[in-house]
């Protein structure tokens, strides 16, 4: 198997396919979104007050007001960005320690195999729910805890699938070659094997993404989220004490914004996976 | 494979220290102090520390590990320390809340999910197929609070169909509470279920042996039911049995905005009120349930796929 | 996918079949507890909503008038209010003859037996038991003679000793007790009429021992045989309740409002009390709308559209009966400092703070502007709370505000770090303290808001790890001592005051003010030191908050009452009427 292919292959799949085309621009729109709002050229002054408490949507205020007569469309704006930062940061922390523990544990085997085998059966039978929350507890509040415990709870999952597919590919012939041509362990491992399983991290990474996003309202609601800042989390929260006062535009505006991009990632992770996987090939 | 299923019980051994390792850290970390909460808004100082060499926190850290790990292997988990109950009859008067909901939901929404992925396999790459797809991924991609908000105003206000909270014990009363809740649960599991099984009877459709039964003549929907599913069974149960211990806990949100007294909404309280003992009983429980089902899973597999040997 | 559509509808058919039908011939009340209970057990009554479920089957030596305001200790299980000796420290009250237990398994025969006075003394032994940590300590925490070492004696034996006599609990007959306090205690009835002294059983603690917080066994109009875990409370008629009649006078115009038509009847009026425990206020409001409850204490968030104009009733909701009452609480919401930290010490500094913050648009924004700005630590409603006084620094003046920052040092807020309050983890506090944040940034002050579970804030507040924390306190009972003890230096942390402030002529005064009897002179002790305080602004003072309850036409006597926990006996249902108005739900 040869990676340049593999990834050649893939691409030419992926570009022929318009609903991942679509997808990929989505994601892409909203990253500039969050970078743009991130470096503050879009939505900075969220918090101003632009017109009366709970304007119904207008053309002057596309999604309305909120309690404070503040923009929800600025808000849902400010809200892509802590979400994209939520699922880039759970990811960037989930990638390295699945990897690494994954890869070693299905290369050398042995005791620290035992050990990473045990480590993540240990963390994934504690459910979910309560290490989110604990962790969330313990660093204090605020969007670099979301991050935190968002990336601790997601590598579990990415580990175990590295693992068994690191497993597979040490036995094969061009791991074995470049052994007898005298490459050490890590050069086999790093050089030859992980380019081979990465596609496992790509299509991984676009499902752990949108798990982040929702768990970010999830924790939103319970109160643990981001604090100071507008999230699709929160407004969702606000909502649930609006809706029955007929002020639907924030739970609306935010889960619209979630739709979209949840609905580009699920779109795109199954295409990644069609591309990548060529095993599956033809669904 | 009797000798696997013992090394696998043993297993839990490690994996039960490690689990209540992890809660004994998180938790002490977090609750801190609980003697001021559990007083009340009025407590002295004096009784704080009254209360805590009561409850055992002025032991060392060892000594307090060692009651985790005992609690975890005897299951005597003691009593609440913020509502005073017994923790084992908390657990077993919120289980039967939490079943009420989670299995129906769960078996109606794993037995709809195969119907549908059945139905999309045979149109496989038809529009019905795409659109089907599509509804699916487009219901997973909406928070499940905004389905709770919504479905409890429309369905249970404003239609009327359905109690709008609350639980009955007895037998076809608690379907008009639980009906609601367990429709929310549905909905928002079919997507992703459909997807997986899909993908699962995909993969068995493009298998040689399809091909030589549709050569001998075998209509597709003989070979669909007959040999497809039969091989695609062995994924779809062993995903469906890794699921199982996560229904104890129920739903969490639902729990709380139905009123459902089960134990999401129990685990729930614990957290808001440092009550550190039935925290650490509902971790140690899941990942009980977790081990076990982990365990029945594959051995399920081994049943159903004999060329799998255990070593 | 037609017959996918035609067993969903068909399902849908059955599933609303099986819901119980409505029965309107039973006397029988609905109401909603918002929070989830714990348990029966007096001692540890500590929150309103435990307090409500434990006053339907327990009772106390003395109980709140239910409609006089204001509020008005009477006689319930004492015969009459207590000779109390001239230096105030002797106590002597008489029990009535002839009151019983419920039945329960944990006496003789299962008959319930009579109230005797031994029964009063246990229960109060119980609050001071080392081995239980009673949450209702602290009301009898250094009160009574001999109460506190007969604790400390028990603390290290293995079994608490209930035998030995305590001088201060003396038994003078068999109905008939005299307590004797270490100092004058004025609040000392109040104790008395707090769930936390109801009166428990012997036999019932010991035969059903851990599990008796399950099973209540109490002399109360209600009965509730075992308590489960669940979301739904059912109580029925205690049939060997005594003879307990309904007030004959209560407040002016009672009358009018129907209140006295029960005058005289022997209650408890109904035979059913049914309580769900709703949490969220969506379902709340969505119940009470489908008749599911018969009272509802207005969620925050539904207040627009039951209340127009923040006065009256939605037309629509009127037109089925709904009734509105709206009532000042005993309560005041503040932002309070921490007295620790240097940085807050400064006093123009917390006078600028309170200066910048929009309180009229917090009050719109949040209560609908039905709250009352406070202007100090008492409340509207209690001796020592003056209706004109006003607090100069409780006033949005933004210039006075900036010149008053600068006056502290930090002109245009240069220099002045960022300050965190912390909260609650609820959407209305983190709500509350964005829009004080907001209004603070106009002249350079950063608030940040910290998030908590409601034991990490306790934590942080007890450790003196805060440098703000949001807070709303409500009466323990009716007297200005419950508000102006949170700012008694001796109280700080661990204690309530979670301010940590200190100001010795104001612990002068509260400790001359604290001993004497309710009356003029104690007012004005507490005048002066309400309005001597509220200039230091120890805290952001806040506001006294209005509660607003919404009940259906056929809920019948029922009023407003801060100290609720015996109301709900009083209650009565017209069925004739629930009968017409239900064909509009």
């Amino acid at each position: 198997m040869n990676k340049n292919s593999l990834w050649k292959d893939a691409f030419y799949r992926l570009a022929q396919d318009k609903l991942a085309l679509i997808s990929i621009l989505i994601v892409f729109l909203y990253f500039f979104v969050a970078l743009f709002s991130g470096l503050g050229w879009i939505a900075s002054n969220w918090s101003q007050e632009v017109g009366a408490s709970n304007l119904a949507p207008s053309f002057d205020h596309l999604l309305g007001t909120d309690i404070f007569g503040r923009s929800v469309l600025q808000k849902v704006i400010r809200g892509t960005q802590v979400a994209m930062s939520v699922g880039a940061a759970a990811a960037l922390i989930a990638i390295p320690i699945g990897v690494i523990l994954g890869a070693l544990a299905g290369y050398f085997g042995g005791w620290i195999d035992d050990f990473v085998t045990w480590l993540y059966t240990t963390f994934s039978s504690v459910p979910n729910i309560m290490l989110l929350i604990s962790i969330t507890l313990i660093l204090g509040k605020g969007i670099f805890s979301v991050y935190v415990a968002l990336g601790a709870t997601s590598w579990v999952n990415l580990c175990r699938l590295i693992r068994g597919e690191v497993l597979k590919h040490k036995e094969r012939e061009y791991v074995q070659a470049a052994g007898a041509i005298g490459g050490g362990h890590m050069r086999k491992l790093f050089r030859h094997i992980l380019p081979n399983v990465s596609h496992i991290v790509i299509i991984n990474t676009s499902m752990q993404f949108q798990t982040a996003i929702k768990s970010e309202v999830i924790l939103s609601y319970l109160g643990l989220g981001v604090q100071g800042e507008p999230s699709w989390g929160t407004m969702i929260d606000d909502a649930k004490l609006e809706l029955v006062r007929g002020v639907w535009w924030q739970l609306a505006g935010a889960t619209l914004a979630m739709f979209f991009i949840l609905l580009a990632f699920n779109i795109l992770g199954d295409a990644l996976r069609d591309a990548l996987d060529p095993k599956l090939k033809g669904k | 494979m009797t000798k696997y299923i013992i090394r696998r019980l043993l297993y839990m051994i490690p994996v039960l220290l490690g689990v209540s390792l992890i809660i004994f850290v998180l938790f002490n970390l977090v609750s801190g102090d609980p003697t001021a909460v559990l007083l009340g808004k009025n407590a002295t100082a004096r009784q704080m520390a009254d209360l805590r060499e009561q409850l055992g926190l002025n032991k060392s850290l060892w000594l307090q590990y060692l009651d985790v790990v005992k609690s975890a292997f005897t299951f005597d988990f003691g009593h609440s320390w913020a509502t005073k109950q017994e923790i084992s009859k908390m657990i077993l008067q919120g289980a039967y809340p939490s079943l009420c909901l989670s299995v129906p939901a769960f078996v109606i929404s794993t037995v709809l999910s195969l119907f549908i992925s059945l139905f999309v396999a045979y149109y496989r790459g038809k529009g019905i197929d795409l659109f089907i797809r599509v509804l699916c991924i487009a219901g997973m991609s909406i928070s499940a609070l905004a389905y709770i908000l919504f479905f409890q105003w429309f369905f249970a206000f404003k239609l009327g169909w359905f109690e709008i909270s609350g639980f009955d014990p007895e037998f076809p009363h608690f379907i008009s509470y639980v009906a609601l809740p367990a429709i929310i649960w549905i909905v928002l599991s079919i997507g992703p279920d459909v997807r997986f099984f899909r993908t699962v009877i995909l993969d068995e459709i493009y298998q040689d042996y399809v091909r030589t039964a549709r050569s001998k003549g075998l209509s597709e929907f003989t070979i669909l039911l007959r040999h497809v599913l039969r091989n695609a069974l062995i994924p779809i149960i062993t995903y469906v049995v890794i699921q199982i211990p996560s229904l104890i806990l129920g739903a969490l949100l639902l729990e709380n905005f139905f009123s459902i007294p089960g134990l999401g909404g129990m685990t729930l309280n614990a957290l808001n009120a440092s009550d550190f003992p039935v925290m650490k009983a509902m971790a140690i429980l899941s990942s009980v349930g977790y081990i076990l089902f982990g365990l029945l899973s594959d051995i399920l597999y081994t049943i159903a796929d004999p060329r799998i040997k255990f070593n | 996918m037609k017959a996918f559509g035609l067993i969903f509808f068909v399902t849908l058919f059955l599933i609303s079949s099986c819901s119980k039908d409505r029965n309107f011939d039973e006397r029988e009340i609905h109401l909603i507890s918002p929070e989830k209970i714990s348990g029966f057990d007096p001692i540890h009554a500590s929150d309103t909503y435990s307090g409500n479920e434990i006053g339907k089957v327990y009772e106390g030596l003395y109980e709140f008038h239910p409609l006089k305001r204001p509020y008005e200790l009477m006689p319930n299980l004492a015969e009459s209010l207590p000779t109390v000796s001239a230096d105030g420290l002797v106590y002597t009250i008489q029990i009535k003859p002839g009151i019983l237990f419920h039945d329960s398994s944990a006496f003789k025969d299962g008959k319930g037996r009579e109230l005797k006075i031994d029964d009063v003394i246990y229960s109060i032994k119980r609050l001071a038991d080392p081995k239980l940590q009673a949450k209702g300590w602290w009301l009898l925490d250094d009160k009574i003679v001999g109460l506190n070492e007969w604790k400390e004696k028990n603390a290290n034996l293995p079994a608490t000793n209930y035998n030995e006599d305590i001088e201060g609990l003396k038994k003078i007959d068999n109905y008939t007790i005299s307590f004797k306090l270490k100092k004058p205690y004025p609040q000392f009835l109040y104790a008395l009429a707090m769930p936390y002294s109801f009166i428990v059983s012997k036999e019932a603690v010991e035969h059903f021992g851990k599990e008796f917080l399950n099973h209540p066994v109490g002399t109360g109009p209600f009965i509730l045989p075992v308590f489960q875990q669940s979301n739904r409370i059912v109580y029925t008629k205690n049939p060997t309740f005594r003879e307990k009649f309904y007030p004959s006078e209560g407040e002016e115009g009672d009358d009018k409002r129907g209140l006295l038509a029960d005058a005289g009847k022997r209650i408890p009026l109904v035979d059913k009390i049914i309580v769900d425990v709703i949490i969220e206020s969506q379902p709340k409001w969505l119940s009470f709308q489908k008749a599911r409850a018969d009272l509802l204490e207005i969620p925050k968030d539904n207040f627009d559209s039951a209340v127009l104009g923040g006065k009256e009733l939605a037309p629509e909701l009127k037109s089925k009966g709904m009734r509105l009452f709206s009532n000042a609480q005993l309560d005041v919401t503040f932002f309070s400092f921490n007295h620790d930290d240097p940085i807050l010490k400064n006093k123009k500094l917390r006078q600028a703070m309170s200066m910048a913050w929009d309180r009229n648009e917090a009050n719109k924004l949040f209560y609908n502007s039905s709250a009352v700005e406070a202007q100090s630590v008492i409340p509207p409603g209690l001796g020592g709370y003056r209706k004109e006084f006003r607090n100069p620094f409780v006033k949005y003046d933004l210039e006075m505000a900036k010149k008053l920052l600068a006056e502290a040092g930090y002109p245009n807020g240069k220099g002045l770090p960022a300050i965190v309050i912390q909260t609650r983890n609820e959407t209305v506090s983190r709500q509350m303290i964005e829009h004080f944040a907001k209004n603070l940034e106009k002249i350079g002050i950063t608030i940040k808001v910290g998030m908590n579970t409601w034991p990490e804030l306790v934590n942080k507040v007890t450790k003196r790890q805060h440098q703000m924390y949001t807070m709303a306190w409500g009466a323990d009972y009716p007297d200005a001592e419950n508000f102006l003890g949170l700012l008694y230096c001796p109280n700080a942390s661990p204690g309530s005051n979670g301010a940590n402030y200190c100001h010795p002529e104001f612990d002068t005064l509260f400790k001359s003010a604290t001993v004497l009897q309710d009356g003029p002179e104690r007012s004005a002790f507490y005048e002066k030191m309400n309005e001597m305080v509220a200039t230091e602004m120890p805290w952001i003072f806040g506001f006294n908050r209005t509660k607003f309850y919404l009940s259906h036409a056929w809920l019948k006597n029922y009023k407003f009452m801060e100290f609720n926990h015996s109301q709900f006996q009083y209650l009565n249902v017209d069925l004739e009427v629930k009968k017409e108005l239900s064909k509009k739900f």
